[in-house]
């Protein structure tokens, strides 16, 4: 029983390549954040090792070991790992480093300790270094018989073009809203109410969704933020440096009220352009009605700019404080 | 476990090698003829067949067969190479193993005789990864091996390896692989392994693996696992997340009619249905790049029906080259807004709306190439552009125009001073246009003097005489010293292809007088001192 929402045209492909024993020895998958990447490669990696005849049959020894992540043959190559590998914290960690990829092509010589394959699964791959990519190559391109590996990533542009062409790519798409509803109402035990809110809000991205349905608190976060965006214009100038000054304090909600905030005025963009089937923001689409109605469309383009500039800039060090304050200076005018 | 296409189908002879007869043919020549020399460099992009060509050369050195076509393929020798246990063909994954140590390891082996074939045989892969010492420890060894080793190194990146190294080797370009010639391979594949597959589907599958037999064999391999009696175009656009071509041809509609709210609900669609945004963009660009031919050539791209060639030219009617020309660089910007966001679609509609917009734009006969109906600090910095030639970067700083400027960029270009214009129009439009690498050239012997006249671009050509205009009166007295004269002289004088005369004139709102109440009122206006303003700043001194 495969664990994965929204991916049915993967699932089947890789069952059909089981069941005809065609497995490939490397496998890409491509997607959003908390889109699922990572979760289908943890099944296929239990579908491999799997002693039950419906495999993955999340019950047998080997599956529920690779589930708990104790499994002598699937390594979880990420960050969490390098700090294992380096005694340091995962935040210290930025980049999957040469020697990280180093380890894994020495231990792939190894053959399987109690499974029948040795299965690597590299998380966000795009964060290799180029010469950890590099360095995996040859590995990748030739493993030893037993040995396949998993890779996932935001987007196969963001890997050398020698990666990607070793692998089976699937790229994984955002998954239909009434899919992740049912999801959330079968698996997770929602209320219908509430499971059609998550699904709507989590614009296809499953694991959001999940997330959000385990945790009160994202959903409570998330309206608190929506609220004091929602002043941000009515706000003078002054205010709204002042609002910079006091999200860049609160660091680690910083990207999150940017996305928001991007979101936001997407929906904005796509009603202004006479186009609102597609809008995230369901629960607020009156507000967004209504503030969309006070922008011309060329303002909302540029401030849509401005956002994703600004998140650009963010990933590059430029100073927080700074590139938030230029933001909401940015901020244009309601025209009524 | 199977093995992937790739591995199982790799070429095992010179004559199976696609696409690179230049390469293969030379080599098996050598082979024939004994003139194998010792070092041989591959390059190329992945993909294309460097390693398998390497280890093909190993076995044809090697081959026992006594004449006829080495490889043989049949020999003990060959055997033992390709089912990877011959003692002396030794690959070595450079990318991980970059260090000096590593090549002194192979430096103190490569004496060894080999043990049981002619030569001994060593392949570097990904050489480009060796560090510099790494290089350098190699060149000995490279230039002068044992008389039985022969090297091979493969890159995909060979504008990394020193030229010391270069020289030392024989060099063969592996190239793209032809369109046609893929198509034969993957047909012989796929009838090796008993798979049905549609024209149209592999024709796709080609165009997507971009020139890469890799990529292709790869692709093909995923595809079997679908198990149907024949592999569809379908199934093809559903595992690689394409919008049909219908999609993608009323979406260029929507563009040419500027239908910003159609547009938007039909990239909605095209996700909705399974489309992955990126390659929809990919899509639409390529689709675009048949128009910009259509409106360009009047034939539209190789290899369409007559019935797609009249679509093109009807929808290329309905675009002027210069909008078609914006809207493709809009959309090529989209395609590389690659990094992070949840949002994968968002560059895509953002692209769409901003290229209507700026069509929009186009009706209205404008003084200036590109006012658009932009706003406050977008406006400005797009003037900017117009106006220097230089610095002009993909996405201006918006918003932060720097007070000294502003004033400038407010003047209508119709006051600025118009000496013989109209007589030499051509001669100004031309010397803006290489005004850049005028200042470039202007670089090369005086560094101050380059950064001033970037500064100062020309705003009359009279004859002989150009005029600059100057920012500053600083700017205005570096320009007229003797030697900057003759310095500014001599490089505009090589561009128009005469002599030329250097004048310099003051832009005139510098000194403007009886117009300050105006200028103060517009500077009130500018969003950034306007923020000032609001902030408790007070306008001191304008210059």
């Amino acid at each position: 029983m495969w664990r994965v929402t929204g991916h049915d045209w993967v699932v089947s492909l890789l069952k059909g390549s089981i069941a005809e024993e065609r497995v490939s020895h490397a496998y890409l998958f491509t997607g959003p954040p908390d889109v699922g990447k990572g979760t289908l490669a943890l099944n296929l990696a239990q579908a491999l090792n799997c002693l039950g005849e419906d495999k993955p049959c999340n019950e047998c020894e080997a599956c529920r070991k690779i589930f708990a992540g104790i499994h002598p043959d699937v390594r979880m190559v990420d960050l969490h790992y390098q700090a294992l590998l380096r005694d340091e914290t995962p935040a210290e960690q930025k980049e999957l480093r040469i020697n990280t990829i180093r380890s894994i092509t020495q231990e792939a010589g190894l053959k399987p300790f109690e499974g029948r394959r040795k299965v690597f699964i590299i998380q966000d791959a795009d964060r290799m270094t180029t010469k950890a990519a590099n360095s995996l190559l040859k590995t990748l391109e030739e493993p030893p018989p037993h040995v396949i590996l998993l890779l996932t990533a935001s987007d196969t542009r963001l890997l050398l073009p020698t990666i990607a062409s070793r692998c089976q790519v699937f790229v994984l798409r955002l998954a239909p809203a009434e899919i992740i509803e049912e999801e959330l109402r079968l698996r997770h035990g929602l209320d219908a109410e509430r499971a059609s809110l998550l699904a709507r809000l989590s614009g296809g991205r499953i694991g959001w969704a999940i997330c959000a349905a385990r945790d009160d608190s994202i959903l409570k976060d998330r309206e608190d933020t929506l609220r004091e965006l929602a002043v941000l214009p009515k706000m003078g100038r002054l205010d709204r440096l002042d609002y910079a000054q006091r999200l860049v304090r609160k660091s680690d909600l910083m990207r999150e009220t940017l996305e928001l905030l991007l979101s936001w005025w997407r929906d904005l963009l796509l009603i202004r352009g006479g186009s609102p089937e597609t809008i995230n923001n369901l629960d607020s689409a009156a507000s967004l009605e209504e503030d969309a109605h006070g922008y011309d469309l060329w303002d909302i383009v540029t401030f849509v700019k401005a956002i994703r500039r600004t998140q650009r800039e963010l990933e590059l060090n430029v100073d927080p404080r700074l590139a938030l304050e230029v933001l909401m200076l940015d901020l244009p005018a309601r025209s009524n | 476990m199977a093995h992937a296409f790739y591995r199982k189908w790799r070429p095992q002879t010179f004559k199976e090698v696609v696409g690179q007869e230049h390469v293969t043919q030379t080599l098996s020549n050598a082979v024939s003829s004994s003139r194998i020399v010792h070092a041989y460099l591959f390059s190329g992009p992945r993909g294309t067949g460097k390693t398998s060509t390497a280890r093909i050369l190993a076995k044809a050195a090697n081959c026992l067969a006594e004449g006829g076509d080495k490889p043989c393929a049949k020999c003990a020798m060959c055997q033992a190479i390709d089912e990877g246990r011959s003692m002396d063909l030794i690959e070595i994954d450079a990318a991980s193993h970059t260090g000096v140590d590593d090549i002194r390891d192979l430096r103190d082996k490569i004496s060894f005789s080999p043990s049981e074939a002619r030569f001994k045989f060593y392949i570097i892969d990904e050489v480009h990864m060796l560090s510099s010492s790494a290089f350098n420890a190699l060149l000995k060894t490279l230039e002068e091996p044992p008389p039985h080793a022969i090297l091979v190194l493969a890159t995909t990146e060979p504008h990394k390896i020193p030229g010391t190294v270069l020289s030392r080797c024989q060099r063969f370009e592996f190239r793209l692989i032809p369109f046609n010639a893929m198509i034969n391979r993957l047909q012989d594949i796929a009838g090796r392994e008993g798979l049905e597959v549609s024209e149209a589907a592999l024709d796709l599958i080609a165009r997507q693996s971009t020139g890469s037999m890799r990529d292709a064999e790869s692709l093909l391999d995923q595809l079997a696992s679908y198990g149907g009696p024949e592999i569809t175009l379908d199934q093809v656009q559903t595992m690689l997340g394409l919008a049909t071509s219908q999609a993608v041809k009323e979406l260029v509609d929507h563009l040419a009619t500027q239908d910003v709210a159609a547009g938007l609900g039909k990239i909605g669609h095209a996700v909705a249905d399974g489309a992955d945004p990126r390659q929809l963009n990919n899509d639409l660009l390529s689709y675009l790049r048949g128009l910009l031919l259509m409106k360009t050539t009047d034939r539209g791209p190789a290899n369409m029906t007559a019935e797609q060639q009249s679509e093109l030219a009807r929808q290329a009617a309905h675009f002027s080259l210069d909008r078609l020309v914006r809207t493709i660089k809009l959309f090529s910007r989209a395609a590389l807004d690659v990094k992070g966001s949840t949002q994968p679609q968002l560059p895509l509609e953002l692209a769409f709306v901003e290229a209507v917009l700026s069509e929009e734009s186009d009706d209205v006969p404008r003084p200036t190439p590109s006012t658009g109906p932009a706003k406050g600090p977008l406006k400005i910095a797009e003037q900017r552009g117009a106006v220097t030639p230089v610095g002009t970067s993909p996405e201006p700083p918006a918003g932060r125009p720097t007070p000294e400027e502003t004033p400038r960029d407010e003047t209508p270009p119709e006051s600025r001073p118009r000496l013989g214009q109209e007589a030499t129009e051509g001669g100004l439009a031309g010397l803006l246009d290489t005004w850049s690498e005028i200042a470039a050239n202007i670089n090369r012997s005086n560094r101050n003097l380059a950064a001033v006249v970037r500064d100062c671009p020309p705003v009359a050509v009279e004859e002989d005489l150009v005029t600059l205009c100057a920012r500053s009166r600083f700017h205005k007295d570096q320009l007229e010293s003797d030697q900057a004269k003759e310095l500014v002289g001599k490089a505009v004088g090589e561009s128009l292809g005469q002599r030329c005369r250097i004048r310099c004139v003051l832009t005139p709102d510098t000194p403007n007088q009886g117009t300050r109440e105006d200028d103060l009122q517009q500077l009130t206006e500018d969003p950034v001192i306007k923020a000032g303003l609001e902030l408790g700043g007070q306008i001191g001194t304008v210059r």
